[in-house]
């Protein structure tokens, strides 16, 4: 575009301003080696995975910013990866892994090297695993829940060129004994070179909170297909690495954007906003009405509906500690109650395939778990009618106006039943529509309820103390090996019990205290030998069970079926993205598990 | 002793009581947001405690508590806790007494959302962009604005008849709509501005020649987002101003005297002038949130969105960074105008001397 045509003596003598402001801000270059502009047809821009100003890039920290920690793959790298499609694990680091008795090990790739020229062994494996053992504050604290010591050996290898290579194992915690989890831990744990960061906690007197404040942004030690370039408050800039160890897995040939940016965005909108313009690749946020944006060159995996792949749910958790919610016929009725339909329809966009009662998804890698007979026998579908019997039979009783609205609801004993509130972030509007449908449905039946919308730091506030009726929640949202087991403990585990004011992160409803009377000792030994299981009859029985129980009970309500991460594409400048009918990745972005693959196989069609 | 300056007795007056709202205003920066029922750091743990079992989760909790300062230290470095081993919560006044302290040293504290970010990093970085759009927004729409609203009272007829309904217009119209209505006709429908950012995406800050104008073919719809809306409320407000000061008994006299008319309007312009100076250093203090809308809008960069981030996240060193420099501006900004409107005021500059 012409810009000269617009210049007008206001706009340079606003130029002259910024430029004499940004003289007093540029004296801590951010740019490493002063290249300033980034070629249209090499620069993959993709967003939604950085909101704020980048805060620091040290894998050490609790929340740094986009590409370190989460799932990416761009600079730092798990042992394996999971492919979501198949339910297989996919080699990185480690070119293989065998289950033991007890323990699981992984053969390292002796072709792994850090950007420095330094070969990734096993001590940076060990070393990335130790230190959250030796600093129980680090991020990746927790897999020393369900791992209880790391090792390493060599073994006879073939393949490689010394004839021998590098086998790490993991000893599986006896008191979780959960393979399945960690599993998860070798997939999420990004290995950190040893050489790199020893020598700066060293420096910062071994003290992990003076080394986290060392922002690692300058010159990364990095394993990964890209290092970062520069940033600033309103991009992140990562470049390709030439000798990236990893192109020997893709044929000697590296990933096709040299340059990988992340625009901050600082509304919703933009995103779609910069979609359609062409100014964004691939987004990763929730954009409403993502048919309306085809002719603009936007496109998602599914050319229709439900345009994304479901993989987790948003359900409202019920406290069944407090009265009327700890009768089991309650939480059924309220579960009849709500239009789940308007939910999909209404608040998610179209997003989501019809809902299925139960915790396990019928389809994808799950639907092999998934019985249609029980789900028919015991589930919970929108229907009024059967709403309205069940709190009949259990003994409430409902007073409407003359306007057909609900004036206040009565127990068995006759007694007035308190409005129910059910909370959730104020200004999530997505969310919002959700609590308003559910709300709408269960006044119809005749249950007192309204919505609460607090503010968003109060909601999460609130969610592990359980000070409340019910609250919208999603659950364990990502794809991986673990599931549906995570989302059953989640949801049903009262492994970790707290009484309701302390906090527990997960069934924080508050379903089957140990303690009490009715505890059902079936749910929690049903969680914990399902990860053991082999045998795929023996996982669908357990399975069946677990979530019969679950249907049965109604602990939470599903509302509607969401993906574990949004992913629309704009094919104006780059094409061959991973779509239905292209499937060489799971419905991933492309930085993001194995979903980087497509950084490979995209081409650029920018003129 | 002072009585026999009286101009320094003036400035000295104002400056104690500048200096007493600034204390007043510090402290409550500070209370404010822990008053509220919410906890950073059960905010940051709601987000990091996922898969922790109970022991972690609790040592996490501390280590993020002891690391912020909000709870009680043993001499060894421990946290001091309660009988029911529960850490003890640093009372507010001794957080209060090490924030001034620290203040003093020119250390606004670590954000806690934004970890290890310094405050004042923050700051620096979206400082000169919000200033970059403001300053010049607001001087610029003021002068224009005034102007505008003199020319309507004084020459009356058609002028009147097309500024001031435009000026009711602008003024009337919000903010973020006017913004977004910009952005919908000359980005989406025209395509003549970007939409977003503050400066082409395939750029980084530098002193190139690039970069600047590209920033300032981008700055254009965000500046006159702001513009039209506070030049036409300045308008508003000067047009009545002069209609009153052209029936004062002393323009009437110039008139009658046969004064020349730039000379008139000269002297109605001074007198009009001054309670809208008042109006420009108060439009300072509501800078860094009109810069959110603004920021929204446009995803322009500065100091705004920060802001709501970290109100959002009870992120209290940030939350009293930001505030510590708008109470600072707006204060400044106010003594500046009272200082020159003891100048530019003859009934206070009689005031001044005539005690």
């Amino acid at each position: 575009m012409n810009i000269k045509g617009y210049f007008r003596p206001k706009t340079m003598l606003a130029g002259a301003l910024l430029c004499g402001l940004i003289s007093c801000k540029s004296n801590a270059p951010k740019t490493t080696n002063g290249e300033v502009s980034f070629p249209r047809n090499q620069t993959l821009y993709m967003a939604g995975f950085q909101w704020g100003e980048p805060n620091t890039f040290n894998p050490l920290c609790d929340w740094p910013a986009f590409p370190v920690g989460g799932n990416y793959n761009l600079m730092y790298e798990p042992l394996l990866n999971y492919n979501s499609s198949n339910g297989q694990m996919e080699p990185l680091i480690a070119k293989s892994y065998q289950k033991q008795n007890g323990a699981i090990s992984v053969i390292l790739d002796s072709r792994a090297k850090w950007s420095d020229g330094t070969p990734l062994t096993a001590e940076d494996v060990l070393f990335t695993f130790q230190i959250s053992k030796t600093y129980p504050s680090a991020p990746t604290a927790y897999v020393w829940t369900n791992i209880s010591a790391v090792s390493a050996d060599s073994v006879a290898d073939s393949s490689s060129e010394s004839g021998k290579a590098e086998r790490v194992t993991f000893t599986i915690s006896k008191e979780r004994n959960n393979p399945l989890a960690v599993l998860d831990h070798l997939q999420a744990v990004r290995i950190i070179p040893k050489h790199y960061i020893q020598k700066q906690l060293d420096a910062a007197n071994k003290d992990l909170a003076e080394f986290q404040k060392v922002k690692l942004d300058k010159d990364p030690v990095v394993s990964g297909p890209y290092t970062l370039h520069s940033y600033s408050g309103e991009k992140i800039v990562l470049k390709r690495r030439d000798d990236y160890w990893g192109k020997v897995l893709y044929e000697n040939r590296l990933p096709k954007p040299q340059y990988v940016i992340h625009p901050i965005y600082k509304a919703n909108d933009h995103f779609s906003i910069a979609l359609q313009q062409g100014n964004l690749d691939i987004s990763s946020t929730f954009i409403p009405r993502i048919w309306q944006k085809e002719k603009q060159g936007v496109r998602t995996w599914y050319s229709k509906e439900p345009y994304f792949v479901p993989a987790a749910m948003s359900m409202l958790f019920i406290n069944v500690t407090k009265a009327p919610l700890n009768d089991k016929n309650f939480r059924r009725a309220m579960a009849h109650a709500i239009n789940y339909a308007d939910v999909k329809e209404l608040a998610f966009s179209q997003y989501s395939p019809n809902l299925e009662p139960g915790l396990i998804l019928p389809f994808g890698t799950e639907k092999q778990f998934y019985s249609q007979e029980d789900v028919d026998k015991y589930g919970a579908k929108y229907n009024l009618e059967m709403a309205k019997k069940l709190l009949k039979d259990a003994g409430f009783k409902s007073v409407f106006n003359s306007n057909g609205e609900l004036e206040y609801m009565t127990d068995s004993k006759g007694q007035k039943v308190p409005t129910l509130s059910i909370k959730s972030p104020a200004g999530w509007t997505d969310w919002e529509a959700m609590v308003q449908i559910a709300v709408k449905g269960m006044r119809e039946a005749g249950i007192d309820i309204r919505e609460g919308f607090v503010d968003a730091s109060i909601y999460f506030n609130s969610l592990p103390t359980a000070d409340w009726d019910l609250i919208l929640h999603a659950p364990s949202v990502n794809s991986t090996p673990s599931q549906p087991w995570t989302r059953f403990e989640s949801v049903l585990s009262s492994r970790n019990w707290k009484p309701v004011g302390e906090k527990m992160n997960e069934n924080q409803g508050r379903f089957n205290n140990p303690k009490a009377k009715d505890y059902n000792y079936k749910v929690d030994s049903l969680l914990r030998v399902i990860p053991n299981l082999n045998d795929d009859a023996e996982k669908l029985a357990a399975y069946r069970a677990l979530n019969v129980i679950f249907m049965q009970e109604q602990p939470t309500l599903p509302l509607v079926y969401r993906p574990e991460q949004f992913y629309e594409f704009s094919v104006k400048n780059w094409d061959n993205f991973p779509n239905e009918s292209n499937t060489y990745t799971p419905p991933q972005v492309p930085c993001f598990g194995v979903g980087i693959k497509a950084l490979w196989e995209i081409n650029s069609t920018a003129k | 002793m002072l009585k026999r300056y009286p101009t320094l007795y003036y400035i000295s007056s104002r400056a104690v009581w500048y200096f007493i709202t600034f204390l007043a205003a510090v402290t409550i920066n500070f209370m404010l947001p822990r008053l509220g029922p919410a906890n950073p750091v059960d905010i940051i743990m709601a987000r990091t405690a996922g898969g922790l079992d109970t022991k972690a989760a609790m040592e996490k909790e501390e280590s993020y508590l002891k690391g912020f300062g909000l709870v009680e230290l043993n001499k060894d470095g421990s946290i001091v806790r309660d009988a029911s081993n529960k850490p003890v919560q640093s009372p507010l006044i001794k957080q209060f007494f090490n924030y001034v302290k620290m203040c003093l040293k020119g250390d606004l504290g670590t954000s806690f959302l934004n970890y290890p970010k310094k405050v004042t990093e923050i700051i620096a970085g979206a400082i000169p962009w919000t200033l970059a759009l403001q300053i010049p927004t607001i001087i610029i729409g003021w002068i224009i604005g005034n102007i505008l609203g003199a020319l309507a009272a004084y020459k009356r007829g058609v002028y009147d008849g097309v500024i001031f309904p435009a000026a009711l217009l602008a003024n009337a119209v919000p903010f973020f709509a006017f913004g977004m209505l910009l952005v919908y006709v000359f980005a989406l429908q025209f395509n003549l501005f970007p939409a977003i950012g503050g400066y082409a995406q395939d750029l980084m800050p530098s002193m190139s020649w690039e970069f600047i104008s590209s920033a300032a073919y981008y700055y254009v719809l965000p500046f006159f987002s702001i513009f039209l809306i506070l030049a036409g409320g300045q308008a508003i407000g000067m047009r009545s101003m002069c209609i009153y000061e052209l029936g004062t008994d002393y323009i009437k006299y110039a008139k009658w005297l046969g004064m020349k008319e730039h000379k008139i309007v000269f002297y109605m312009f001074r007198n009009a002038m001054l309670p809208q100076l008042t109006g420009l250093a108060l439009s300072i203090g509501i800078m860094v949130g009109g810069a959110l809308i603004t920021e929204m809008i446009f995803s322009y960069p500065g100091l705004g969105m920060s802001m709501l981030t970290a109100i959002q996240g009870n992120d209290y060193p940030l939350i009293q960074g930001i505030t510590l420099l708008v109470t600072l501006s707006v204060l400044i900004a106010n003594f500046s105008v009272d200082i020159l409107i003891g100048f530019l005021d003859p009934r206070v500059k009689a005031g001044i001397g005539g005690k």
